[in-house]
C-alpha cells in the first residue's frame, strides 16, 4: 500500500471514529427531540373548546426547532396504572406539519373519529388521582419525549401542567392556579415581550465601550489564529519546497541540509536568470525572412460546438 | 351629451389621480435628484460604476410617485409586487452570501498567505465599525440600530445589507445606500487621512516582496479559514461560508467552470438585482428621514475611523518589527474591505512619494483580511445583539 492510499485510509478512519465518538447528536432521541410535550390540561370545564364546541382534556406539543416538522405517523401514548394506550397520528393531513417554534393541540377525548387531532384515549378528573405518563414516539417507535404528571398535581379544573419556558425541559409548573400563571393552549407558555439582551446592553454598556472591546478581541482572536496557522503552514511549505528541490538536484542528506540552511533564492535572481536566458536566445536566433503570408482558415466557430463547454477536465492523476 | 362629457371628465380625473404628477412630493424629486447625481458620479467620474449605476437607477425606479392607496402592486414595499419579489433577496439576506461567493471566486489570497501578519491590519480597521457603534449610541440609536449602522465602517456592502436586514430592517435602505456610496467615495475619503497620519519617511518604506505561495497552501486556506473563523463565530457562516467556498472553487483548479460562473455571470446577476433593489428601496416616503441623514453622517465617520485605525495600527505594529521587515503604513487604509479600491488607494498614494514603490500586492493582504474581519465583526454583532 503506498503512502497516499495509507493517508486517505487513515483520514477516513479518523472521520468515522470522530463521528461515532460524537454520539448521535444529529438524531432525535429522548432529551433532544425537536417535538416535545409542552403543556397538558386534564380537566377542562371552561377552558379552550375543540372544533365541536366541546371542553375536552388536551395535550400540547411544541416544535422547538427552527424548521418545520411533520408529525404524521408519530405516536402519542398515555399510561395510567400500567395500562398504556397508543394513538398513531394519521398521515395525509397537511395540518400535521408543525411550523418552527409553533404549537399544536391534541384532544384527549377518546374520539379519534372526530379528526386527526382527537386521540383514542381520554383524560378526565379520574385521571388526576393517578400518575399519568404521556409519551411521544416517532414513526419508528423511538421514544422522543416523556412526561409524568404525578397523582394529585392538578387538583382543580382548568389547571394545566406546563413547561415554564417553551421547549426547555428543565422545570414544570402548574398553570391556572392563580391570576399570574395563565393556561396557554396553542400559544407560548412564557411570553417574551422585551429584548433582554438589548436592555442589558442599554443598561450596562450605554456607551458601547464593552461591546467595542469584546468584539474587537473576538475579531483579533480569529485573525490571530489564522495568522499563526498560516505562519506555520508557510514555514512547512517553504521547508518542503526546499527539500523537494534538493531531492530533484540529487543532493545527498548532508548537502540537502546545507542547501536548506542557505535559505530560498530571492525572486529577483530568478528574474535576472530568465532575462539573461531570454536575451541569449534572442541573440543567437537566426534572422527570419520578412515575407508574411496569411492564409484564411475556414473554421466556423460557435460556442455551441466547443467541447470546453460540455466536458469536464480529467483529474490529473 | 353632458353626461358623456362628465363621464369622460371623471375618468380623466381618475387617470390624473393615478399619475406620478398628481402624487409627487418634494421628497420624490429630492430622491430622483440624488439618483441622477449617483449616475453622474458613475458615468462622468467613474466612481464605482458597477454599484452606482444600478443603485442610482434603482433610486429613480423607487421614487416614481404613484397612488399608494390604489393597491397597484408596483411599489417595492407592496407585498408580492415584482419589485417586492426582487427585494426579498435583500430582506431575507440571500443576495449578500451569493455576492460573497463571487468575491471568493475572484479573490487571490496569495498576498495574505505569503505574509499572514497583514491579517492583523484587517482586524484593526474593523474598529471603524465599533467606533461608529459608540457614536450611534450617543446619538440615541438603540444598540441593534447602532450595530447595523456601525457595520457601514466595514466598507462591505453585502455584509452591511445582511446585518441590517437582521438587526434593523427599517434602516436597511439608508445603511445600504450609505455603505455603497462611501465605498465609491473611498478615493476621496481615505488619502487625506493617510497623509495626515504618516510621516514622509514612513510613506517610502519598502516592503519585502511576497514569497511564492504553493497550490497546496492556496487550497488549504479556504478550508482552514472557514473552520477556524466559523467555529469561533458561527453567526458569520452565511457570509464566510460562501466566501471561502467561492475561493476553494477558484483555487482547487478542478472546478474552473463553477469558479467562472461564480465570479462572472452569477455575481453580475446578483449585483444587478442587489443594486437596483437597494436603490429602489430608498422610496422617499420611507427613506427621507432624520435617521437617514444621521446614518449618512455616521457612515462617513465610520470610514474615517476605520482608515485611521488601520494606518495607526501599522505604525504601532512597526515598533515591534525589525528594520528590514517593516510595513508601509500607507497600506493600513486597506484594512477596510472595499476590495480592491482601498488597495488601489494605497498604491496611488505610495507612488506619489516613491514612483518605484509598488504597494498594491502588499495592500491586497489587509484588504482581503478586511473582508474576513468585517464578516467576523458582523457575526459578533449578530451573536451579541440578536
Amino acid at each position: 500500500m503506498n503512502k497516499n492510499k495509507f493517508g486517505i485510509l487513515s483520514m477516513l478512519l479518523a472521520v468515522v471514529v470522530a463521528f461515532t465518538s460524537c454520539g448521535n447528536k444529529g438524531e432525535e432521541t429522548l432529551g433532544n427531540s425537536k417535538i416535545i410535550i409542552n403543556e397538558v390540561l386534564m380537566v377542562n370545564e371552561t377552558n379552550f373548546q375543540d372544533d365541536y364546541g366541546m371542553h375536552s382534556a388536551w395535550i400540547e406539543l411544541f416544535n422547538k426547532s427552527f424548521g418545520n416538522v411533520n408529525i404524521a405517523g408519530y405516536k402519542l401514548e398515555c399510561e395510567i396504572d400500567g395500562q398504556a394506550v397508543k394513538y398513531t397520528i394519521p398521515k395525509g393531513d397537511v395540518l400535521t406539519l408543525i411550523p418552527s417554534r409553533q404549537h399544536t393541540l391534541f384532544w384527549a377525548d377518546a374520539q379519534p373519529n372526530r379528526g386527526t387531532f382527537h386521540v383514542n384515549f381520554m383524560l378526565d378528573s379520574c385521571s388526576t388521582t393517578k400518575d399519568v405518563t404521556i409519551r411521544l414516539y416517532d414513526s419508528g417507535d423511538k421514544l422522543l419525549d416523556e412526561t409524568t404528571i404525578p397523582a394529585g398535581t392538578l387538583t382543580l379544573a382548568d389547571q394545566s401542567y406546563a413547561l415554564k419556558e417553551d421547549g426547555v425541559k428543565e422545570s414544570w409548573e402548574i398553570k391556572g392556579a392563580g391570576t399570574e400563571k395563565f393556561v396557554t393552549p396553542s400559544t407560548n407558555n412564557f411570553t417574551l415581550d422585551r429584548n433582554i439582551k438589548m436592555e442589558n446592553f442599554t443598561e450596562k454598556d450605554p456607551a458601547g465601550v464593552g461591546m467595542a472591546i469584546s468584539a474587537m478581541v473576538v475579531v483579533f482572536s480569529c485573525l490571530i489564529i489564522l495568522y499563526i496557522v498560516f505562519k506555520c503552514i508557510g514555514k512547512i511549505s517553504a521547508w518542503n519546497a526546499k527539500r523537494v528541490a534538493a531531492k530533484t538536484k540529487g543532493l545527498n542528506e548532508e548537502e540537502t541540509k546545507e542547501a536548506m540552511a542557505k535559505g530560498s533564492t530571492p525572486g529577483e535572481v530568478f528574474a535576472a536568470i530568465a532575462m539573461a536566458m531570454h536575451e541569449m536566445q534572442e541573440d543567437v536566433h537566426d534572422v527570419e525572412d520578412t515575407i508574411l503570408t496569411i492564409h484564411q482558415v475556414e473554421r466556423r466557430y460557435s460556442p455551441w460546438n466547443s467541447k470546453i463547454y460540455s466536458l469536464r477536465d480529467l483529474p490529473k492523476k | 351629451m353632458m353626461d358623456f362629457i362628465n363621464f369622460l371628465g371623471s375618468n380623466l380625473g381618475d387617470f390624473w389621480a393615478y399619475t406620478g404628477f398628481a402624487n409627487a412630493t418634494w421628497q420624490h424629486f429630492a430622491m430622483i435628484a440624488i439618483g441622477i447625481f449617483f449616475i453622474y458620479l458613475a458615468v462622468a467620474k467613474e466612481f464605482e460604476p458597477m454599484l452606482l449605476i444600478p443603485i442610482g437607477f434603482g433610486m429613480l425606479i423607487g421614487n416614481i410617485p404613484f397612488n399608494m392607496e390604489a393597491g397597484l402592486q408596483v411599489g417595492i414595499y407592496e407585498q408580492n409586487s415584482v419589485l417586492n419579489i426582487f427585494y426579498q433577496g435583500v430582506q431575507q439576506g440571500w443576495y449578500p452570501p451569493l455576492i460573497f461567493l463571487g468575491i471568493g471566486a475572484m479573490t487571490d489570497f496569495s498576498a495574505l498567505i505569503s505574509n499572514p501578519k497583514l491579517m492583523l491590519v484587517g482586524a484593526a480597521a474593523q474598529f471603524g465599525i465599533f467606533g461608529a457603534y459608540m457614536i450611534a449610541l450617543l446619538l440615541g440609536f438603540d444598540p441593534m440600530q447602532a450595530g447595523a449602522i456601525g457595520i457601514i465602517g466595514g466598507a462591505d456592502g453585502p455584509t452591511a445589507i445582511f446585518l441590517s436586514s437582521k438587526l434593523a430592517p427599517n434602516l436597511m435602505g439608508a445603511i445600504a445606500v450609505s455603505a455603497y456610496s462611501y465605498m465609491a467615495l473611498v478615493p476621496v475619503i481615505q488619502p487625506p487621512i493617510m497623509r495626515l497620519l504618516t510621516t514622509s519617511k514612513e510613506r517610502v518604506i519598502r516592503m519585502k516582496p511576497p514569497r511564492a505561495v504553493s497550490h497546496t497552501e492556496k487550497v488549504m486556506f479556504p478550508i482552514i479559514g472557514l473552520l477556524l473563523t466559523c467555529f469561533i463565530v458561527p453567526s458569520g457562516l452565511p457570509l464566510l461560508g460562501m466566501l471561502f467556498f467561492g475561493n476553494l472553487l477558484k483555487e482547487s483548479g478542478v472546478t474552473r467552470r463553477l469558479a467562472e460562473t461564480a465570479r462572472g455571470p452569477l455575481i453580475d446577476v446578483i449585483t444587478i438585482l442587489l443594486g437596483v433593489t437597494v436603490g429602489a428601496s430608498t422610496q422617499a416616503s420611507e427613506f427621507l428621514t432624520i435617521d437617514s441623514i444621521l446614518i449618512f453622517g455616521l457612515g462617513a465617520l465610520s470610514f474615517v475611523i476605520a482608515t485611521a485605525s488601520g494606518v495607526l495600527f501599522v505604525k504601532f505594529f512597526n515598533l515591534f518589527l525589525k528594520e528590514d521587515n517593516k510595513i508601509n503604513p500607507l497600506i493600513g487604509n486597506s484594512g477596510v474591505s472595499a476590495v480592491p479600491d482601498a488597495a488601489r488607494i494605497s498604491q496611488h498614494v505610495g507612488l506619489e512619494y516613491d514612483p518605484s514603490n509598488y504597494l498594491l500586492m502588499h495592500a491586497m493582504g489587509p484588504n482581503v483580511a478586511g473582508v474576513i474581519g468585517s464578516a467576523v465583526a458582523a457575526g459578533v454583532l449578530l451573536g451579541f445583539l440578536l
